[in-house]
Formats: structure tokens, sequence, C-alpha cells
């Protein structure tokens, strides 16, 4: 009963952030926050990006992750930034340099 | 209420509000679209609910409380944070402080697919609200650059194929984990690709360039730094405030 609890209070936690502002009159404003707004999700994506890629485990390291990384951007370069290109090169580079290193 | 050609129907064509009524039926093309481009991220957002069923039954989870807490959770940060630190020993506090600190974020991510929706009735705007990912909102931000007319179904198509996926892949995980190992597939590895292939198309000048690096450094500094609840919040929060300051 106390995980049905906690996991009912992390969706309410949850929901509410992701209702809040979409739900009230406050509007986004000009200005500094709304160039804040305007650059977040970039901001955020790498950051989810860099922390798989870079430290897949918890930690920074070595790993074919990097490689990944590499590929990724390749993917973009080579075809136009498509999802797709990034998602097939990366994982590529990923499982040809886990298989070679180990 | 639907219209039957997916387009807002004008103001004043409704009996008691102007805001605009959508078909999100199947005939809708924004719909259609949306159903299409997000199929990829069904079977990762499946693959990672695989990974978290696992998860889930592994700290002592019931089935059924696991499958329900991706029905009403709907968020792969915040649950795998929640069973990582149970299955550490942590308490309820904790946990719940990593869900808020992951909920930050979602803030401007509301704000920003608000002010892409414009005007829209409550209910519309509460089950927008309750498939905030990141995964649907990069494809909605990448689909409002392009020539979708109708976000709306566009993003309603892509997160019930997300919901769908996530929901049967924990379900997947919970009842047949025991012959799946995510980690030997490179599960890390592969989200985070996902998402640099969200990012890529949203660089467009020296700012966001500039965004890029720093965001960059800057988890690579939080990795080492912060809990990690707060590591890519606290990033993304940092190197966003530097691109305030930084021109086009």
């Amino acid at each position: 009963m106390t995980d049905l609890f906690l996991v009912l209070g992390v969706a309410a936690i949850t929901y509410g952030s992701r209702v809040a502002l979409m739900t009230t009159r406050w509007t986004v404003p000009g200005g500094w926050i709304g160039r804040f707004l305007d650059v977040f999700p970039l901001a955020l994506f790498i950051a989810i990006a860099t922390s798989g890629l870079l430290a897949p485990d918890g930690t920074p390291a070595v790993t074919p992750g990097l490689a990944a990384a590499a590929g990724g951007v390749l993917g973009a370069v080579l075809f136009k930034r498509s999802l797709v290109g990034v998602l097939a090169i990366g994982a590529a580079a990923f499982y040809l340099t886990r298989y070679l290193v180990g | 209420m639907w219209s039957q050609t997916g387009k807002p129907i004008l103001p004043g064509s409704t009996t008691d509000t102007n805001l605009p009524v959508y078909d999100a039926g199947l005939n809708n093309g924004s719909f259609r679209r949306g159903f299409r481009d997000s199929i990829l991220i069904f079977f990762a957002v499946g693959t990672f609910g695989v990974a978290y069923g696992v998860l889930a039954i592994e700290i002592g989870f019931s089935a059924w409380l696991a499958v329900l807490s991706s029905v009403v959770i709907v968020s792969g940060a915040a649950q795998f944070a929640m069973v990582g630190l149970l299955g550490s020993g942590a308490g309820a506090f904790p946990v719940l402080a990593a869900a808020t600190g992951l909920g930050l974020r979602h803030l401007p991510m509301a704000a920003s697919l608000r002010r892409l929706i414009g005007p829209q009735p409550l209910g519309t705007r509460m089950r927008l609200a309750y498939v905030l990912v990141d995964e649907t909102f990069g494809l909605t931000l990448r689909a409002a650059d392009s020539d979708i007319e109708d976000l709306v179904a566009y993003k309603t198509a892509a997160d019930a194929l997300l919901v769908t996926g996530w929901i049967l892949g924990t379900a997947v995980g919970v009842w047949f984990g025991a012959s799946i190992d995510p980690q030997g597939i490179g599960i890390g590895v592969l989200f985070g690709l996902l998402f640099l292939g969200l990012a890529a198309p949203m660089i467009r000048n020296r700012r966001d360039w500039v965004v890029v690096v720093v965001t960059v450094v800057v988890t690579a500094l939080a990795v080492v730094l912060l809990p990690s609840a707060w590591q890519v919040t606290g990033a993304a929060m940092v190197a966003a405030l530097v691109g305030v300051f930084i021109d086009d």
C-alpha cells in the first residue's frame, strides 16, 4: 500500500508540473523569459543525450557510447539532421565499437 | 466534437466558445503524420518500458503496480529515478524530491507547448499535458517548423502511440523480463541517440551552437557533482540561461 501511495504521489507531482502552465492564464512573455523558453528544449535534449552517451552508467567513462555520439553527429551531418540518420549511424557506430573493443 | 477537415472551426461557428475544435480521427492528415513520425519512438519507448518493467519487479513492485505506475506517471525519467532510489533503499521523500526535480523541466516545456498550440479548450490542454514528455514534445517542435497544419492532432497521435508503447513495454518487462537483458542491447546509449536526433534540427544559429557546447560541458560536470535526479534538469537550466544572453 505504501508503494501505491508513492506511485500516486509521483504521478501527482509529474502531472501537476505538466499541467500547471497549460491550464493557468499565465502567458509566455517576451524578453529574457521568452528567450529562455526558446532555447531550453535544445539544452534539455542535449543534456539528456550527453548524459546517456557520456555516462550511460551514471559516471563519465570512455565507452562505446562516445563512438555512438560521434556516429550520431556524423549521421546528422550526412542525413541533414534526420532522426533516423542519427539513430542509424549512431547505433551502427556503437555496436561496431562494442564488437571490436568488447 | 470534431470537425471533418482537421482544421480549426472558425470562431463563431461553435455555440459557446471561440476556441478551435479539432478532428483527431484517422481522416486528419496531421494525425496520420503524427502517428507515422512516432513509430520509431514507439519501439524505442517500448524498449525502455521493458527495462522499467524488469526493474520495477526487481525492486519488489507487484505486476499490477508496475503497470499502473506507467499508466498514471508516464515519465521514464521519474519512474526510473523512483525504482532506482527505492532499489538503493531510499525512502519516500527522496523519491518525491527527485520527481519534483525532474518535473521542473515540464514548466518551460508546457509554456512552450501552450504557445505553439494557441488557445485550446481546457480538456484539450489537460489531455496534452498528460503526455507532456520529451519525445513527443520534440516531435511537436519539429512539426511546428514543418508543414503540419494541426499540431493538436499531430501530438495526440504521437502521444497515443508513445503511451501505448510505454505501457505495453512495461507489461512485457513485468511478465517476460526474466528472458530479456535491456542493458545488453545498450539501451542507455540508444536513449541518448534518440535525443541527439531530436535536438539536431533545433540547431539553427550561433546561439544554438553555443548552447550545445555549454550543455555538454555542464552536463559532464553535473554528472560528477550533482545527485542523479538533478543532473539533466540542472545542466539544461544553466545552459539555457547562458543562451539567454547570447545573440542569434
